[in-house]
């Protein structure tokens, strides 16, 4: 649930800031495809750091499970 | 059959009071909001009411309430320091909130108000302005250095950077959607489940088997006690994890 929960909130946020990006510029569709791909590497980014499976320390004190 | 089958009419907000319109949209006092003054009240009662005896050994409820500060006060001093300690108000009163109404929630007909993603997101949007209003006024733009990874070789900063807005723009979308999902997602098992037992009842010889869900509806009420209690942890401390943010930049 924890990890599922950290990769939504980052293709989520990559789609908002796309959306907002696109709908502010002008630019449709490409604010949304590359701001979704970068929340897409967000995502896994953040799953990375929460479980520890990246190569610098996972943030401290971050509570495991769930 | 007068009991209700459908898992989600549970979380249906309910007008009390209504105030009024906006637009078509009504503007009520409804369960929820009820739910929040009744947690208000309880955790009042428990923080001043309780202590205000300021006994040197403390009765049940003040030990109780002496317990929940300083498992927080810790928690607050690991993640942040000793300069985290201004932010321990806001901390506990965010965690005593969220328990109160997590425990509400799981009173048989109560109504789990964190169980509405706007109730959540709200919290989690009080968290992120903190950070950013008190990292702003305290560093001023070397509050950007949130941004910037330590250790991470220059060429890679132009994708890193980025990445590390995005993720800090993902954290209260995850910090509000992991409280909500965990206690929607209880409530709605613990109800299937439940009601299994009573589908299983009226279904003729099939009720031999109607003690197993039963045990498991048993064994799911107890996990989400402990669901409820531990998000409540979860958000207390990822909140002075990311108030930590605001205290040192730049990690």
């Amino acid at each position: 649930m924890r990890l599922s929960t950290e990769f939504i909130a980052g293709v989520i946020a990559g789609g908002i800031l796309g959306y907002l990006f696109d709908h502010l510029l002008g630019t449709k569709p490409w604010g949304m495809i590359v701001l979704l791909m970068l929340g897409f590497v967000t995502g896994i980014y953040n799953v990375m750091r929460v479980s520890g499976f990246s190569g610098q320390k996972a943030e401290k004190d971050r509570p495991e499970g769930s | 059959m007068a009991v209700s089958v459908d898992p989600i009419h549970q979380f249906e907000l309910q007008p009390l009071v209504s105030l009024g319109h906006i637009g078509n949209q009504q503007i009520a006092f409804t369960q929820s909001a009820l739910y929040m003054f009744v947690a208000v009240g309880i955790i009042a009662l428990l923080t001043i009411v309780a202590t205000s005896g300021r006994s040197v050994v403390p009765g049940r409820l003040q030990a109780l309430a002496e317990t929940l500060y300083e498992f927080i006060a810790d928690t607050v001093h690991q993640a942040t320091g000793a300069e985290g300690k201004r932010f321990l108000p806001l901390v506990f009163s965010l965690f005593m909130f969220v328990l109160i109404l997590n425990l509400l929630g799981m009173i048989p007909y109560a109504f789990a108000v964190t169980s509405h993603l706007i109730v959540t997101f709200g919290l989690a949007l009080v968290v992120i302005l903190t950070v950013v209003i008190y990292g702003v006024a305290k560093h001023g733009t070397h509050f950007l250095g949130v941004f910037v990874p330590s250790g991470v070789p220059k060429p890679l900063l132009l994708i890193m950077v980025p990445i590390e807005i995005v993720s800090f723009l993902s954290r209260p979308i995850s910090l509000s959607v992991r409280l909500f999902a965990n206690i929607l997602a209880g409530h709605i098992a613990l109800k299937i489940f439940a009601f299994f037992v009573v589908q299983l009842l009226v279904a003729g010889a099939w009720g031999v088997l109607s003690p197993l869900p039963l045990a498991l509806t048993i064994a799911l009420t107890a996990l989400e006690f402990l669901v409820a209690a531990l998000q409540a942890y979860v958000f207390a401390t990822l909140t002075a994890v990311y108030l930590a943010d605001a205290l040192h930049p730049g990690h």
